[in-house]
């Protein structure tokens, strides 16, 4: 199990996402850019120009180098360009979530989520 | 005698719990569905109603020094299967924080004022009060200075501008209440999940190993059956 100090600085929500995903969650105001010189997002606006390997960068980075994020969120169709590093994530943080987005409704049969679930039921 | 329930009840029980988990997260699954709908709804007829000069509501507007308004806190919490679980929540400035206390400082400041006038000047006790609140005030002013070098978290709104329409609010509120209440149980519940996944892969080994102890205990006993048998 993790640790408390693994959770406990892990305050912002990632989103990697379509312009109008983006739009709407950072209108919740959970957009953050960290001080200077870094500058970092703590999100990704993913067009039909943009390539797997910086979606995959992206995640990459905000699972695993920034130990500020405690959720990411990633549009379903999205987490179907890097659907294998998506389902071969297994750390308990940050917690990565697929949401739907506005042209591709939420498919439950690619959730990651309930692939486990059939994966503990033998199917 | 044993008071550990058998395996088979033991995997029973979690698989009872962990399929009460997987109704709620198939609810707020559907839930966060019909919410993010209104809200792509929302802004479509956002950029419909736009003012004049505003080609769309997304990317072009966003503040390049945006701070975070709400933040994840996540804290340990009790499990139904009996492994503690991570509990997220996601919420604004909290009441206590610096962001609270900078505006309650911005907001004293002006009853200060207030009540060193309405004393006003009837001797020197009351000039050194004066001087030291001057000071104080002074201070103040220093660490306000230092505060302001931070941007301070502003309402996203208002990067699109001061007339903004309606349809922008709406999509503000269908967001904050999808981040706040179903987002971070969302993400409770799959970690909660995968605690209990755990549990039942453990426990399946466990009873798959005591199945093999009672088989070679039996064929162990059927031995000895066999040699007493010949022996009589």
């Amino acid at each position: 199990m993790a640790s408390q100090a693994d959770f406990r600085d892990r305050q912002f929500l990632a989103v990697i996402g379509d312009e109008d995903s983006i739009t709407g969650l950072l209108l919740a105001g959970i957009g953050h850019v960290t001080a200077p010189p870094d500058n970092q997002k703590n999100f990704l606006v993913v067009d039909a120009k943009t390539d797997t390997a910086a979606i995959e960068a992206a995640f990459e980075k905000f699972t695993t180098e920034r130990k500020d994020i405690g959720i990411v969120l990633i549009n379903q169709h999205i987490a179907d360009r890097i659907r294998h590093r998506v389902d071969t994530y297994t750390q308990a943080f940050p917690t990565v979530l697929e949401i739907p987005s506005k042209d591709h409704p939420y498919d439950p049969e690619k959730d990651s989520v309930l692939r486990r679930v059939r994966r503990l039921f033998g199917e | 005698m044993s008071t550990q329930p058998h395996p088979t009840e033991t995997i029973d029980t979690l698989l009872e719990h962990y399929l009460a988990l997987l109704d709620e997260y198939t609810a707020l699954r559907a839930a966060l569905n019909t919410l993010q709908a209104a809200m792509y709804q929302s802004l479509a007829r956002a950029n419909f109603s736009a003012e004049r000069g505003v080609r769309h509501y997304g990317r072009d507007y966003y503040d390049a020094r945006m701070q975070a308004l709400r933040r994840v806190r996540s804290g340990g919490g009790g499990g139904g299967g009996g492994a503690p679980v991570v509990v997220f929540t996601v919420g604004g400035p909290s009441p206590g924080g610096k962001e609270a206390a900078t505006a309650a400082t911005d907001e004293a400041e002006p009853m200060a004022e207030k009540e060193a006038a309405s004393v006003g000047g009837d001797g020197d006790d009351d000039e050194k009060q004066k001087e030291e609140r001057s000071e104080e005030e002074s201070g103040t002013d220093n660490d306000n200075d230092n505060a302001e070098k931070k941007p301070q978290p502003v309402d996203p709104l208002r990067w699109f501008g001061i007339l903004t329409p309606p349809a922008l609010r709406q999509v503000q509120g269908q967001a904050i209440k999808a981040v706040e209440d179903i987002i971070p149980r969302l993400a409770t519940l799959s970690a909660e999940m995968a605690g209990v996944e755990l549990e039942v892969r453990r426990a399946r080994k466990r009873r798959a190993k005591a199945e093999r102890a009672e088989e070679k205990r039996i064929v162990e006993l059927e031995d000895k059956m066999g040699e007493v048998n010949v022996s009589v």
